[in-house]
């Protein structure tokens, strides 16, 4: 299969059940929002090293939140059931409740899984916390110096997929670079999906273990670095210079497969030799998002 | 179970009516005879059954409708635990009393003690929602240990009086003494108001948790919340002092 020139190999991305909560950010002004979104998922990347993952999925209107202000969705995953509500709280108590003018609301109130944040969040106001219900939600109102810190007491959490992935065979780094950015404003504001990494691009995909160093959990993808090409198994094309990796999380698989399916086509530009997708064979994770159903529009994860 | 069942009153009542007797959680589930055969207490006359007062038409679902003018009645909505309660017209003393759930619409007047704790009790309503078109009586929301009332008219003297929690949101004046003797819960004033002596003004700001609210009052019950309601500044009070003090008045400055 071929798109604009560009061979989209015939193999698929592997990817895994992982815990998924939606936080709602609002705030006064969309920059306030962005403040507290941008320091909320940072370092977040991979559960390798942040134990979390997590984007900002979203920008809001003022319709569609709880408080009628400008606001941000964000989601926030993590491998362990238990380990959600922990980063949930860190985040949240450390970079949503020290930001000014901000609330933070649940994103998945119909989620029969709760986890609780704003109850844990509530002992910050030594006392002087108060609740409210509202249409059967709880909110804690935390006295703060700029005013009120306000947060729902119970958050959602669901089933959610994290791994999914295609790399960008490009004949330079410009062109990897230009097609990667091109992919990430494609996809940018897919419901259901966040690219957890910088700018939504990985310049350095990993593949299991290390061949040197024992208890490494991840090393550098030799097959895939260019400058390796003579001295390892490349999985390389000759005309291939640069090589850059989308990562998406998300929701559900037919969300993630939405979002591939635009980011890829996107990706297809001059420059790009080739799509791929990183697997480990098909035996870790339940999920595989075949590259070439999913470009030709009949299939989610198999 | 999407239907309504619909109460409409025979003829204008002469007499006080006592309805707190009336099963209001069940009757959404009951059939047009289990409705009529409901006891009620009629002031001078005695006991008599809600089908002597009321045309019933029966199908199970959430909402209960009354259709008549009602302010001779009171208790209505006695022990509401769910489900939906329409009232077409005025109500009477203590609606909602020992309310825990559920919601009561009242298109006219609500009369004393809407949401109130019954003489000698410390609590009031526990959970739900009252809204009243028209204006509330005295003492609505007295001991209210949780829940929202909506007054979108005015809220006569000691609205909140000795409150545990909850929120009374008053669109009108404010009648005197609100929150008085109150240990927690809000009292918003979207009208005039003047907080007793012993509330102290704490800072002028905009409560976090107010929009969230107003725009869950006006989104499900058509609520007259303007924008202004939601951008605006409020004076915080902070009371009863003479009490916990965790309560507070909430004074809209347009």
């Amino acid at each position: 299969m071929e798109i604009r020139g560009v061979a989209i190999e015939d193999t698929f991305a592997e990817a895994f059940t992982m815990r998924v909560a939606r936080v709602v950010i609002t705030a006064r002004s969309p920059r306030w929002v962005r403040e507290a979104a941008l320091k909320m998922t940072g370092f977040a990347t991979s559960v390798i090293g942040c134990k979390c993952e997590a984007g900002i999925e979203r920008e809001l209107s003022p319709d569609e939140t709880p408080d009628g202000r400008p606001g941000a969705s964000v989601l926030l995953l993590t491998m362990a059931k238990d380990d959600l509500p922990v980063r949930l709280i860190e985040r949240i108590g450390q970079t949503i409740l020290t930001c000014p003018t901000t609330a933070c609301f649940d994103g998945l109130p119909e989620a029969p899984d709760r986890v609780g944040v704003g109850s844990a969040l509530r002992v910050f106001g030594d006392g002087f916390q108060g609740s409210k219900v509202v249409g059967g939600r709880r909110f804690w109102r935390i006295p703060v110096m700029e005013g009120e810190f306000l947060v729902e007491e119970k958050f959602g959490l669901q089933k959610g997929i994290g791994g999914g992935n295609f790399l960008i065979l490009a004949t330079s780094a410009d062109a990897a670079l230009a097609a990667a950015e091109a992919s990430v404003d494609a996809m940018a504001g897919t419901p259901g999906v966040i690219l957890p990494f910088p700018g939504g691009v990985v310049r350095s995909g990993s593949k299991v273990g290390s061949r040197r160093t024992k208890g490494m959990i991840a090393s550098t993808n030799d097959a895939y670095c260019p400058t390796l090409r003579a001295v390892t198994a490349s999985a390389l094309p000759e005309s291939v210079n640069s090589v850059l990796e989308i990562v998406l999380d998300g929701v559900d698989a037919p969300a993630i497969s939405r979002a591939m399916r635009v980011g890829i086509d996107a990706a297809c530009r001059e420059g790009v030799v080739g799509i791929t997708a990183g697997n480990y064979g098909g035996k870790l994770g339940p999920y595989h998002f075949h590259l070439r159903q999913i470009m030709s529009g009949d299939g989610t994860a198999k | 179970m999407s239907g309504e069942t619909t109460l409409t009153l025979r003829g204008p009542l002469s007499q006080r009516v006592d309805a707190g007797t009336v099963a209001w959680d069940a009757l959404r589930g009951l059939d047009a005879a289990a409705i009529e055969a409901q006891e009620i207490w009629v002031d001078g006359s005695g006991r008599a059954r809600l089908g002597d007062l009321f045309r019933v038409s029966a199908a199970p679902g959430q909402q209960v409708r009354l259709v008549g003018n009602l302010g001779m009645m009171d208790g209505i909505g006695a022990g509401l635990a769910g489900g939906a309660l329409v009232v077409e017209g005025d109500a009477g003393w203590y609606l909602g009393q020992g309310m825990s759930g559920g919601s009561i619409e009242v298109k006219g007047r609500a009369g004393p003690q809407a949401g109130g704790a019954l003489p000698g009790a410390k609590r009031g309503m526990t959970g739900g929602e009252i809204v009243v078109r028209g204006s509330a009586g005295p003492g609505a929301g007295s001991g209210l240990r949780r829940g929202l009332i909506a007054v979108e008219g005015d809220a006569a003297e000691a609205a909140g009086r000795a409150m545990l929690a909850g929120s009374i949101v008053v669109f009108g004046a404010v009648g005197a003494e609100p929150g008085l003797w109150s240990k927690r819960g809000s009292v918003v004033a979207l009208g005039k108001v003047t907080p007793p002596a012993t509330y102290r003004y704490a800072c002028t700001y905009r409560p976090s948790y107010l929009p969230v609210t107003l725009r869950y009052l006006k989104r499900r019950y058509g609520c007259p919340v303007i924008p202004d309601h939601l951008s605006g500044l409020y004076r915080r009070y902070s009371g009863d002092l003479a009490e916990l003090g965790a309560g507070e008045i909430l004074e809209w400055t347009p």
